[in-house]
């Protein structure tokens, strides 16, 4: 007879490159992550990503100069 | 001597109580007591203020009353209550930025520069306001010290992250009150409360002893009822300020003086294309506003999407690096909503964020064009009305967004690149909405000239909440 396996927690979720990247960046920042905020990290990571690919893609020349220090 | 009943001065305008107070008819003292009750009666509701100075308030209006007796001339600002977000070093204070971690910190030692300079004008500082954590919200939320409420239906949120000194103005506890403005931070609770804001071209008034956020984007500015009152403080806080090492070097250029000259000769174009309002209560706005003023094109700013990502990026990861230490030392004690924008921040690719400041650099440059042409333009400043307190999303035409990423949509694009604005109220029942007059860099002087000239027309108004 087949034995029924009972889980104790939910089986974990599949972990893609956002999920490594997080772990990565949060060991090298020395950043400790609760288990339970990693969701909304990635959530928050993948959206600022999303920003970042749009202005990735505009094409600059390679003279352009930084603004850090702004002058309107 | 005559003195004007304290429920009389409820929704007064700074010019109107500088007047009361020049000519007699009322003494500072009895103004800022009156302001002081009104604070004690509504603002267990309203949640706007985190601290109230009180003795310091009534020593400070005293004075102003002696000089007046001593026949002495009287500053610009006599008598006038207001408060500041409580990122506003503020002598004897803690300065809380809206966070739990910050309240450990000791005392400041001597205020904001913008207070002493409004105090030098006659002003009177009564207090603290709540704000967003780390001012990374447009909300008006605070999980620590609750959220600020709309005046206009307590249910709905203030905005963000200048929440209490929107909803302070709004309610009428204080004709005036400063905030900060990274990515739309006065001029959201401007709209949504229903008030006026100045958020003044990046540089122009000094940050000297405020808490930061985002070095590269954050400005301060005025909140007021009036367009005459917003000049008149903006006029006391101009002035170049070696403490801040953004502050320009520019002359005081004085605005009150030159409001009557309202739209005159001035070309105003609608913002198109991204800027295209989104919901009945924009584009109504939009449409009284642009009539009145008379501006019949519209006009492309290029690349607004791409600028709000540059925006967004930016601060996402200067205000992570402003704050990595506290997140490894004390990351519980952060609201978690802000805790985990930040941490994600922490991991941006520095090689895009270096592409924003390039690209920052070309956007400012195609719009500075924009200006040969026209002289102001106008943009909603928020996509909707208030939503209510606790809500996640909001619909912008068929899409459905996160509300506290997003109330901003329209604001950060010119804030990215330190454009003047002032967010003016058109008084929409039951919600009011803002509406944004942006011009040139250095041209606060246009903005709110249009400003006033809207509201001479009965366009735009700061309405006091319904009984």
């Amino acid at each position: 007879m087949k034995r029924k396996v009972i889980r104790n927690s939910p089986p974990a979720p599949k972990r893609d490159s956002i999920d490594s990247l997080i772990i990565a960046n949060a060991q090298a920042l020395g950043l400790t992550l609760d288990p339970s905020w990693e969701a909304s990290v990635k959530f928050n990571l993948q959206l600022i990503l999303r920003h970042a690919a749009l202005v990735d893609d505009f094409s600059l020349p390679d003279d352009a100069e930084p603004a850090e220090i702004f002058h309107a | 001597m005559l003195d004007v009943p304290a429920t009389d001065l409820d929704f007064s305008t700074a010019t109107d109580i500088v007047a009361a107070v020049a000519s007699g008819h009322s003494t500072a003292l009895s103004i800022v007591e009156a302001a002081l009750a009104r604070i004690r009666e509504r603002d267990p509701v309203l949640n706007s203020f985190t601290a109230v100075t009180e003795q310091r308030a009534l020593l400070r209006a005293e004075a102003v009353d002696a000089t007046r007796a001593r026949g002495e001339a009287l500053g610009p600002l006599a008598g006038v209550p207001f408060a500041v977000k409580n990122l506003f070093d503020v002598s004897g204070l803690p300065t809380l930025a809206g966070s739990k971690i910050n309240r450990d910190m000791p005392p400041a030692t001597r205020d904001a520069a913008l207070i002493e300079r409004l105090e030098a004008a006659g002003a009177v500082l009564v207090g603290a306001l709540n704000m967003g954590e780390y001012a990374y919200d447009f909300t008006g939320e605070n999980i620590h010290d609750g959220a600020s409420r709309n005046p206009h239906d307590h249910e709905r949120m203030s905005g963000g992250s200048s929440g209490g000194s929107g909803a302070a103005v709004g309610g009428g506890l204080v004709p005036l009150a400063l905030g900060s403005d990274t990515n739309g931070s006065i001029r959201v609770p401007s709209s949504l409360c229903g008030i006026f804001g100045l958020k003044p071209t990046f540089g122009r008034l000094t940050r000297a002893r405020t808490f930061p956020f985002v070095a590269s984007l954050d400005h301060l500015g005025p909140f007021a009822r009036t367009a005459r009152d917003l000049a008149l403080a903006y006029d006391a806080m101009q002035g170049f300020d070696a403490e801040d090492p953004t502050c320009a070097s520019r002359p005081v250029e004085p605005v009150a003086p030159v409001l009557e000259q309202g739209a005159h000769g001035l070309r105003v174009a609608v913002a198109a294309g991204y800027f295209k309002c989104n919901s009945g209560e924009t584009c109504y706005a939009i449409d009284r506003v642009s009539a009145a003023l008379g501006a019949n094109r519209d006009i492309e700013i290029p690349e607004a999407q791409r600028a709000r990502s540059a925006a967004f990026i930016i601060t996402a990861s200067e205000g992570a690096s402003l704050h990595l230490n506290r997140l490894r030392a004390r990351a519980l004690d952060f609201d978690p909503a802000v805790r985990d924008r930040l941490i994600a921040g922490a991991m941006t690719p520095a090689s895009l964020v270096v592409k924003a400041q390039k690209f920052r650099r070309w956007y400012r440059d195609q719009v500075a064009k924009l200006f040969d042409e026209v002289d102001a333009i106008i943009a909603p400043a928020t996509p909707c009305t208030a939503p209510l307190i606790g809500q996640q999303t909001f619909m912008f035409g068929d899409t459905e967004l996160p509300v506290r990423a997003n109330l901003g949509l329209y604001t950060q694009p010119i804030s990215f690149i330190g454009l003047p604005v002032v967010a003016v109220p058109v008084p929409l029942v039951p919600l009011p909405i803002g509406v944004q007059i942006i011009a040139a860099p250095w041209r606060e002087d246009i903005a709110l000239r249009l400003a006033h000239a809207l509201e001479v027309k009965g366009v735009v108004a700061a309405m006091p909440p319904a009984p």
